[in-house]
């Protein structure tokens, strides 16, 4: 038997470096959707936060860190990036793996702000958007959530299927900004 | 007056000062037989060929604004014949016919240039749908031809026949297809329905209609009441609006169509092309200008402007397809709007009122449909029978499940 | 066009799919006049229409949109499944 060995989305093709930003990919130890159910809502997460690594995030908003992260992905529904949460019971939330079905990418460097600008429609500016603040938008055609991680670090999360198409895009944008 | 080579030498010879207006501006009578309400495209050939094909003429069109100041100024001019559901075929193989000797019934010269439409396809599935269009299409009498990549590339060298996400594998051709100058087709028949005797009312917007007994009596108007035995609504845009007037709701969603021009360039497309996986189609004018579009901006919408996402949308399309068009200069962008019925086909039916009958729903076929819509339209008003052609064309079909749905979609109005 | 998503903030038209005007559906199981009122006929107002979007490129909710089909201008836009909720 041919042992085949598991490669990451964007294994071969990242990390790249263009002027003052950076790309690399993230590898979580694992992504799984959070979607608390009604009782947890309506006593403010109480229950569900003491079996969660982290707060269960507001909207557009993030908590935790690096390795153990909470990210809101829509109405009712949060990512944990990050080892699977085993605590988590029937009576707290749905939960399902999603962990290869999304490719993260982080961003980062002095003109990480001034290439995602020419990329999505929203506001990414530090007085705008602060660390712990997450949006859902576009980048170009691609839905996305980004992500404010660091003073100039941003991480983005496509579809799997997108990650090399966030690659180009970013890179023409890393070209772009660095030509200036 | 007829325009001749004659008058043409004449008048200019004479410093032009004995042209005339084309048509009167006469005052609403306070009866008509028939009355049209709006005259656009559609409307005007209408009273037309009532006037010519039946004899009536005691007949007014009723315009809220200027004659042809709708729809019939505002599309992209391609006039075609390549449909292949029945009901479709049939009318639009008609009209294609009488657009053909247009310029001689009408004197005028509306300028129709049979130079050919491509549409091209791009997979081994969309060959062969467009085969099947094509061979529909010569089964009611017209002409198409499917042309391979090495013929097509031979024709419209300036394709981009390298591009590995949009291949090109083909097109299919229809020679008889081509453009015609939208704006002469709205005087042509606005002129030769007056010749006749036909009271065209600018500046008359209706803002009711009489019923007495469950048959129509007549309209309120901003220019006072007017009494008529028939009533024709021909109002694209607001096909809603007025058909509410007598209590009724249509099967009609308004939605907005985008379109472009670029400045004036030398002749470089000599035909009309339509991409198959991009929302984009485009020829060339007589002045010109590349006049290109795409789909609906899909949100229904009365405000005859369209959004910025279509606009990109379009000309991302335009560069896959054709990179050499980049350069060229936006000129005007504006906004048609489109009466979208659920099965993307029109309706030409009597209603459940007496003396009230409906022409509206063409979607985004309307303009090479003028012609085909006014005869038919005028066959049912005059002789209260459906015309051959356009038999299929009736408001009830929806119910019945008897669909006229070209593209397949489905009979759902956000999907056309 | 711009839509002010609850959740997200306001966002650019490209972000948003339109469903149609938001209508009842009708109760009868058997196929007839108000199924097919339902599924064809619409008032297609020129002005205020209640609509359904769907903030598809940003957080994936329906929301209930008035807008006016003349001005483009948007009123008041709500998360439809909380307006649901709301009504029981």
């Amino acid at each position: 038997m041919v042992e085949l060995t598991a490669n990451s989305p964007l294994d071969l093709w990242l990390p790249i470096s263009l002027g003052h930003c950076d790309i690399s990919e993230i590898i979580p130890q694992g992504i799984t959707s959070i979607s608390p159910f009604k009782a947890n809502k309506n006593n403010n997460y109480t229950e569900l936060n003491a079996v969660l690594p982290h707060k269960y995030p507001n909207a557009n908003r993030a908590t935790g860190k690096d390795g153990n992260r909470l990210i809101w992905m829509s109405h009712d529904t949060a990512f944990l990036i990050g080892p699977a949460p085993e605590k988590i019971t029937a009576k707290h939330a749905a939960i399902v793996d999603q962990s290869d079905g999304w490719v993260i990418v982080r961003v980062a460097g002095d003109d990480s702000e001034k290439v995602l600008a020419r990329l999505t429609p929203i506001d990414v500016r530090a007085h705008h958007f602060k660390r712990g603040y997450t949006a859902r938008s576009m980048i170009n055609h691609l839905n996305v959530s980004i992500t404010r991680v660091g003073a100039n670090a941003f991480d983005l999360m496509v579809m799997r299927s997108f990650a090399r198409t966030l690659v180009e895009d970013l890179t023409e944008a890393m070209k772009t900004v660095a030509a200036r | 007056m007829r325009f001749s080579g004659w008058q043409v030498i004449k008048q200019g010879l004479t410093g032009n000062k004995g042209w005339k207006p084309q048509w009167r501006k006469p005052e609403p009578k306070p009866e008509y037989d028939i009355i049209i309400i709006g005259g656009g495209g559609h409307g005007l050939s209408t009273a037309y060929y009532l006037a010519k094909e039946h004899g009536l003429t005691n007949i007014a069109v009723l315009e809220k604004g200027y004659l042809g100041g709708g729809n019939i100024g505002r599309n992209t001019t391609v006039v075609r014949a390549d449909y292949s559901q029945p009901g479709n075929s049939e009318f639009y193989s008609y009209s294609l016919k009488l657009w053909e000797t247009l310029e001689n019934e009408l004197n005028y010269n509306i300028m129709h240039s049979q130079r050919g439409t491509y549409r091209l396809f791009h997979s081994d599935g969309q060959r062969d749908g467009f085969a099947r269009v094509g061979n529909a299409m010569i089964n009611q009498g017209d002409d198409a031809i499917l042309f391979g990549r090495d013929e097509l590339r031979k024709r419209l060298p300036y394709l981009d026949f390298g591009n590995t996400r949009f291949p090109i594998f083909g097109a299919l051709y229809h020679p008889r297809g081509g453009t015609a100058r939208h704006d002469a087709v709205a005087w042509g028949y606005a002129r030769g329905a007056d010749q006749r005797g036909v009271d065209l009312i600018e500046n008359c917007e209706v803002t009711g209609i009489d019923i007495e007994n469950g048959a129509v009596c007549g309209v309120q108007t901003t220019r006072g009441a007017i009494r008529a035995k028939k009533l024709g609504i021909v109002v694209a845009g607001r096909s809603s609006q007025v058909a509410a007037m007598a209590g009724m709701r249509l099967p009609i969603e308004s939605h907005i169509l985008q379109a472009f021009v670029t400045e004036g360039l030398k002749p470089v497309i000599d035909t009309v092309i339509s991409f198959g996986m991009g929302h984009f189609y485009i020829s060339q004018s007589d002045k010109g200008g590349l006049v290109f579009g795409g789909d609906l901006d899909y949100y229904p919408s009365y405000a005859q402007r369209g959004n910025l996402p279509r606009a990109e949308h379009v000309a991302e399309a335009a560069m896959a397809l054709m990179p050499m068009i980049g350069k060229a200069k936006l000129l005007r962008s504006w906004g048609g709007i489109m009466d979208m019925t659920p099965d993307g086909s029109p309706i030409i039916d009597k209603t459940h009122i007496d003396g009230l009958f409906l022409n509206a729903g063409w979607c985004y076929g309307g303009f090479k449909a003028v012609p085909g819509s006014g005869f038919s339209f005028a066959h049912l008003l005059a002789t209260g029978n459906h015309h051959a052609p356009a038999a299929k064309y009736r408001l009830n079909r929806f119910n019945a499940g008897d669909l006229i749905d070209e593209e397949g979609t489905g009979s759902q109005h956000n999907l056309h | 066009m711009r839509i002010n998503c609850p959740l997200c903030g306001e966002r650019d038209l490209r972000e948003f799919y339109f469903k149609g005007t938001k209508l009842a559906c009708p109760d009868s199981e058997e196929w007839g006049a108000d199924w097919d009122d339902y599924l064809h006929n619409r008032d297609n107002p020129a002005g205020v229409s209640q609509e359904l979007w769907q903030h598809v490129a940003g957080c994936g909710v329906w929301l209930i949109v008035m807008r006016d089909t003349v001005s483009h201008v948007i009123g008041r836009v709500a998360v439809a499944k909380d307006e649901v909720r709301d009504a029981g």
